[in-house]
């Protein structure tokens, strides 16, 4: 279809045309705009502290879509989800700093792509591994299963443990100009930025395609009611464990992600508040939402920085004011939740839902 | 309608937020202002008010704010006034990271931090931006100006303490004991393994340990949130410990050596600075008793020079807080931000207050400056940023604190203070 607009109403006559991409040129000229604004606005007219900001709203995407895919689109509760990120990112780290790579793979900045590579597989494994529970359990026991993962990944394992390889007893370091794609060394803000975006669309067009295939509706399927799903020949265990894979794999190239960003790396950058702070991003955001995982780590990131900047002028009058924003903050977050899960629980993406779908009806919209 | 007002509520948030933006830049048109804003000198202080560390952390950051206004009551810095944006970050990395971008964009000259992971997480982004980064991490790994050139901090570091510490324990109370000539002496540690801050000294002890003859036993993961550590009191009466030492801050050391006086460990406990406060009395009871710790600067009240203006500024400033709640860390607070007026001062002087000049004309100019509060004298070189080589070593006795020793590693071992304990 290469009309400028849609006609009011659902005039699509093939599959394929109703899930084609760029369905419209107007479509094609929107995403444009945001590919622009995303790869020439933003590094141009954000500062680096904007620049910092846009690089946390990343990390809680990716760190999120993985959740999203698990309790949105497969339907299996997980609080575990930073233990996998944290995974990815001590794979990544052990392998850049100790494994014995031939010098001409650090000269041309292999050993970091390959190690990204490597810390999402076998977080994606690790991830199968508290999976298999779900085969026999579901709902408030299989979070508890998840949450085992944090406990015997970060707390156990690795703080036991991978902590301490080398006789380190203290966090790996990371020397500047470790951190290498090829020939570019990531050693800023904005060039963290540029590597953010680029797997933020990544994983959303894996993630949108995934659930455009027998996969994701076999995923969609099991959630919805997983007895039916079995029924209608499902294979559910491999599907599941499939859910998990994926969403570890997208946990651990989050955290090989998140090194660049860091200098060092330590248990305490894996907090279980991270897994939780997760799930509470897709539901603001929106349960079975990729704008939602979107929206929702925007919620959490850039409204809460927002909402700082607009008390800073008011410090000098109440100086304490400050200090105390944190605790605000989590009482924001936490009363988001509820507002959101009382009000409107189908969470943002379903408001941007609305709205979309007001201006594509305008001005016949009843 | 609900779903209109959470909407109306958001956006009205957000516009706030812009605004403030607004609020925060700069604005030409008001040149008073503008003027009023150039004779400020910004610093940003992260504080832990909430998180694992806040035990400690609530009281050091009210040290830094008393601190502050008797800075700038008393003249600022050569007549600037210092505009303080002081920041709970929740001992959480991913905070501090943004709230160290926050801190650039307010154009601070310079950073009062606090917790070890994320101080060593920020060091290398530090050094790049040349910004002075004054924690309240004493970590060993911070004075290798090799490494971390921007990082410093004015109290004897980590490393130096644990080396101090058992030291200490090994000239005075060892040889009290009635195995004494007939065994080795036996030492362990309970610690949080996961946090940076609480293994930062571990390899200096054990590596004190090895050189003073020690037998060295299980290490014991205690967490910072510890109430209940039995099962690595038990694990540690395997060993039978002569001394443990306590590298974890105050709540967790304190349950730690009840559960130690419960279960008759008849170890000696030597703790480092942060475990090691008026507070440890009054949570362990008759346990901390005999407890051995550093502290680089002088207890809360005690006589020391300026302490009456700690007192002073305490009861001005939070009268809402008796002084007998406040402990040893609102002077750490006044001894950060003392010394860093001081560069500051010495940097304006000698022409500017970029990063570099408050470096090189402000700290590394500091030789033996004694800062008052109890503090040995501070020395910043170009290649080392250990301020001291002392460790005061104090002991809980008969409800106070009495000073048991002062070791000076670089007296007792000079070439390995030089050549060798740099850095870790």
């Amino acid at each position: 279809m290469s009309t400028t607009f849609l006609p009011c109403g659902d005039y699509h006559q093939t599959y394929a045309q109703e899930h084609a991409w760029w369905q419209t040129k107007f479509i094609k000229g929107k995403m444009i705009c945001l590919f622009l604004c995303l790869f020439v606005f933003i590094p141009l007219v954000a500062n680096d502290y904007w620049i910092s900001i846009c690089n946390m709203v990343g990390y809680t995407i990716l760190g999120a879509l993985g959740v999203q895919l698990l309790i949105g689109y497969c339907g299996q509760l997980t609080l575990g989800q930073g233990a996998f990120i944290a995974v990815g990112a001590y794979v990544s780290t052990l392998l850049v700093l100790e494994f014995p790579w031939p010098q001409f793979m650090l000269d041309w900045g292999i050993a970091y792509p390959v190690s990204v590579l490597v810390a999402g597989i076998a977080a994606g494994i690790w991830s199968v591994f508290f999976g298999l529970p779900s085969a026999r359990v579901k709902g408030f026991y299989l979070i508890l299963t998840t949450m085992a993962a944090q406990f015997i990944t970060v707390d156990f394992l690795l703080t036991q443990y991978v902590s301490q390889i080398g006789g380190r007893g203290q966090a790996f370091s990371l020397p500047a100009g470790t951190i290498k794609l090829g020939p570019w060394v990531i050693d800023s803000d904005l060039k963290v930025y540029y590597l953010m975006i680029m797997l933020v669309i990544v994983f959303c067009v894996v993630i949108s395609n995934l659930m455009r295939s027998r996969v994701g509706r076999a995923w969609v399927a099991i959630r919805d009611n997983d007895i039916s799903a079995e029924v209608m020949g499902i294979n559910v265990v491999k599907y599941k464990l499939l859910a998990f894979f994926v969403a570890g794999f997208i946990a651990g190239i989050t955290g090989a992600f998140w090194i660049s960003n860091l200098a060092a790396i330590s248990p305490e950058h894996f907090p279980w508040f991270l897994s939780l702070s997760l799930v509470g991003v897709i539901l603001i955001g929106g349960v079975s939402s990729i704008h939602g995982t979107i929206f929702g780590a925007i919620f959490m990131v850039v409204v809460m920085e927002l909402l700082q900047l607009a008390v800073m002028p008011l410090a000098d009058t109440y100086p304490k004011l400050l200090m105390d924003f944190l605790f605000i903050k989590e009482a924001a977050f936490g009363l988001a939740i509820c507002l959101f899960l009382m009000f409107e629980p189908n969470g943002l993406a379903y408001r941007w839902w609305q709205i979309k779908n007001y201006f594509n009806l305008w001005p016949f919209s009843y | 309608m609900k779903s209109r007002i959470l909407v109306f509520l958001m956006s009205l948030a957000l516009i706030a937020g812009i605004f403030s933006i607004y609020a925060c830049g700069e604005k030409p048109e008001k040149k008073e202002k503008a003027k009023l804003a150039a004779e400020e000198i910004q610093i940003g202080s992260l504080n832990d008010m909430t998180g694992a560390t806040s035990d400690v952390g609530k009281d050091y950051a009210l040290g830094i704010a008393e601190a502050v206004h008797y800075i700038n009551e008393s003249g600022g810095i050569n007549g600037k006034l210092i505009k303080l944006h002081q920041f709970d970050y929740g001992y959480r990395i991913p905070e501090a990271l943004t709230k160290y971008n926050l801190f650039k964009q307010l154009k601070c000259v310079a950073i009062l931090g606090w917790g070890t992971g994320d101080t060593e997480a920020l060091a290398p982004t530090v050094a790049r931006d040349k910004i002075p980064y004054v924690s309240a991490s004493y970590s060993g790994h911070l004075c290798d100006t090799a490494k971390t050139p921007y990082n410093l901090f004015f109290a004897t570091d980590y490393s130096t303490q644990a080396r101090g510490l058992i030291t200490a324990w090994f000239d005075t109370k060892w040889p009290k004991n009635p195995d004494y000539g007939k065994r080795k002496p036996r030492i362990a540690a309970c610690y949080m393994f996961a946090s940076a801050f609480s293994s930062a000294s571990i390899k200096a002890y054990k590596n004190q340990a090895e050189l003073l003859g020690f037998d060295i036993g299980p290490d014991q993961d205690v967490s910072l949130f510890a109430i209940d550590t039995k099962s690595q009191i038990l694990a540690l009466k395997e060993f039978k410990p002569d001394v443990v030492l306590h590298t974890n801050t105050v709540m967790s050391v304190a349950a730690t050596m009840r559960d130690a006086y419960a279960l008759k460990l008849g170890a000696d406990h030597i703790i480092k600075n942060w475990g090691f406060d008026e507070n440890l009395p009054k949570l362990a009871a008759a346990a901390a008793e005999g407890a051995i710790g550093c502290a680089p600067w002088a207890f809360f009240g005690q006589d020391a020079p300026l302490m009456d203006k700690v007192i002073e500024y305490a009861e001005k400033y939070n009268p809402g807080i008796p002084l007998e709640k406040r402990t040893i860390h609102t002077v750490q607070g006044w001894a950060s931000v003392l010394g860093l007026a001081e560069a500051l001062k010495r940097a304006d002087k000698a022409g500017g207050l970029s990063g570099e000049s408050i470096l090189k004309n402000g700290f590394e100019t500091m030789v033996n400056y004694e800062l008052g509060l109890g503090i040995a004298p501070v020395t910043f070189k170009e290649k080392d940023h250990r301020g001291q080589s002392q460790a005061k070593i104090y002991e809980w006795k008969d409800s106070k604190f009495t000073l048991l020793a002062e070791v000076d590693l670089k007296k007792r071992w000079p070439d390995k203070w030089e050549n060798e304990w740099l850095g870790w």
